[in-house]
């Protein structure tokens, strides 16, 4: 049953970061930042709680504002470039992000023990679940309460003027333009909301594995932000969920006898993917299933 | 500032810009393909890794001359840069960028991890050619054998300049890179055009592979993800679709990489890099070489 359990907290945490790359992803960028972002979650919650003993939840919140801020400031200059050579930008932050902790020192001692990130050999002892009693199933249950939050506000962010301008931006800069958006003010705010998901869901990685270091953050982990949204299709939020269950959940833990041909597997499955559902697997608009009335006629039409 | 450091600095940009031109060539390869393609190619770099791999089971398997050996890395290379053309490029939709993009990274995953397996994630030996020749120059010292990675770097480049503006093949090249749609007009096979591209700048990597592994002395799998991110460093220095730039990027970031590596240690060495192309991208976010209009 532990073991469920804790396959439900790393699909929690990969829908945080795959949603984190979802909201980028609306206004049509591809940011490879995403897990530099989820990096700097990451230590800033453990600091927050190995080192100054906070409690968990304001310790992700502070996670998920700094790495907003960070994502905001990041976004100007990135954002300046466009579609591909934006990627590069990103890529080459996410990568300094990496290095940065990579080289970052900084402990305290805390009951007789120095507590803190030590460069290359990684944080250690982020114990704030075991040290304050939580079983497996109290983190899980918190796991996922944070990420129905975070969906359900998406969800209606989605389905509120906002959505529709992120979309509209997505679709046709152009357009969008012409029609009196602000097309930084937009990208940039879709930076920063994609960086305060990914911060809270890097906060939370943090405390479920106790031990983190620079190698987890590298591009490998941003190919999987971009990946679970762009499989998942960009029509909602909860193609982004699909891929994530699908790619943590069955190709894996559920094939893990296959070993590491797993991994080669993975890459095969994106290019077919690509190939035969290049819009991903709940495609591009929202599922009919879950259509309202009322937003319906704000919907964009796609102009061919 | 006492006269040994000033050697040793001197000492650091010449290997620079000599090793440079191996990032030149891959910077050039991404360059060509987004020419006419509008697209990145973030397979290529792992392509260029598994051709010189091909070139590593030629010398084991035959203990070939190492001239044999980079050949085969360059052809094997190029040959699997039409694979990748033909996985992630050909069949994906033209207007919707992000398919062919994650159909890119997902070939760089597999090529990657069929590479590991194959090599068991263990480094082996690279031939390499003029190891113990050494040219003093006072008391700076000239690799011989970063001379010889510099001197086929600069005959790839001279290779691919007489393709690009000597024979028909790099008139049509150059042709869809300008327009493609009245290229077409004009008869020319762009899908052709976009596969021999591939094919050019999967050899263009291979070289670079080859010469990269030939500089280091072994060949391990790590050098694919740093062939990629400094390749599209360069790239974004020099300006996306411009060829001078890639080269003058190339030698600015071998140059650049090293003199952080002497003054800041390796491990910090690239962060440094980053913040090159940071501030690029800040201050001139076209390159050096790049017009507006190649922005995307």
């Amino acid at each position: 049953m532990d073991f469920y359990l804790g396959l439900l907290q790393i699909i929690g945490v990969h829908t945080l970061l795959g949603l984190s790359a979802y909201v980028v992803l609306l206004t049509g960028q591809v940011s490879m930042a995403q897990a530099g972002f989820y990096a700097i979650g990451a230590y800033v919650a453990a600091m927050c709680t190995a080192m100054f003993g906070l409690h968990i939840l304001p310790a992700i919140i502070v996670a998920g504002l700094v790495t907003a801020a960070i994502a905001c400031v990041v976004g100007f200059p990135a954002l300046r470039v466009k579609g591909l050579m934006l990627v590069v930008a990103t890529l080459a932050f996410g990568e300094m992000v990496r290095l940065f902790f990579f080289n970052f020192s900084w402990q305290v001692e805390r009951g007789g023990e120095l507590i803190g990130p030590n460069s290359a050999e990684g944080f250690r002892a982020i114990r704030f679940f075991p040290e304050n009693g939580w079983e497996i199933w109290h983190v899980t249950g918190f796991i996922w309460i944070v990420v129905a939050v975070v969906m359900g506000a998406l969800w209606w962010i989605d389905n509120t003027r906002a959505g529709a301008v992120l979309r509209a931006v997505g679709h046709d800069e152009t357009a969008a333009q012409s029609i009196g958006l602000n097309l930084t003010a937009v990208k940039v705010g879709a930076m920063t909301l994609g960086g305060l998901v990914a911060g809270m869901g890097g906060g939370i990685y943090a405390h479920t594995v106790t031990h983190i270091e620079h190698a987890v953050f590298g591009v490998l982990l941003a190919t999987f932000a971009i990946a679970y949204p762009i499989l998942g299709g960009l029509g909602s939020v909860f193609g982004t969920l699909i891929a994530v269950i699908f790619i943590q959940g069955f190709l894996v833990e559920g094939l893990r006898f296959l070993g590491d041909w797993r991994s080669l597997l993975f890459g095969a499955l994106i290019v077919l993917a690509m190939n035969f559902r290049p819009t991903g697997l709940l495609g591009e608009r929202m599922p009919r299933l879950f259509k309202r009335r009322g937003p319906d006629k704000l919907e964009l039409k796609e102009a061919e | 500032m006492d006269y040994f450091f000033f050697i040793d600095l001197i000492q650091s940009t010449v290997d620079g810009l000599l090793f440079g031109t191996t990032y030149a060539l891959i910077g050039i390869g991404f360059t060509l393909i987004f020419g006419v393609m509008r697209k990145l190619n973030l397979a290529y770099g792992a392509a260029a890794l598994a051709g010189t791999y091909i070139g590593l089971v030629v010398f084991l398997m035959f203990d070939a001359h190492p001239a044999l050996v980079f050949l085969a890395s360059a052809l094997g290379s190029g040959l699997i840069g039409l694979v990748v053309y033909l996985c992630c490029f050909r069949f994906t939709p033209s207007n919707y960028p992000m398919a062919s993009l994650l159909a890119s990274v997902g070939m760089l995953l597999f090529i990657d991890e069929v590479v590991i397996h194959a090599s068991h994630g263990l480094p082996y030996p690279y031939p390499s050619v003029f190891r113990d020749a050494i040219i003093e120059l006072g008391d700076v010292w000239v690799r011989g054998d970063l001379l010889f990675v510099f001197f086929m770097c600069v005959v790839a480049m001279a290779a691919l300049f007489w393709l690009l503006y000597r024979t028909p093949l790099g008139l049509a090249t150059r042709a869809v890179s300008q327009q493609p749609r009245a290229a077409q007009l004009c008869g020319i096979d762009v899908t052709r055009v976009n596969m021999m591209t591939f094919g050019i700048a999967g050899v263009l990597g291979g070289i670079a592979g080859a010469m990269t592994a030939a500089a280091v002395g072994v060949l391990s799998p790590v050098i694919a993800m740093g062939l990629t991110v400094k390749g599209l460093i360069v790239v974004v220095i020099g300006g996306l679709g411009s060829i001078p730039g890639a080269i003058i990027g190339g030698l600015l970031v071998g140059a650049a990489e090293n003199i952080f590596l002497l003054l800041r240690g390796v491990t910090e060495r690239d962060i440094y890099v980053m913040l090159l192309l940071f501030i690029f991208l800040t201050l001139r976010p076209g390159g050096l070489f790049g017009s507006a209009q190649t922005r995307d």
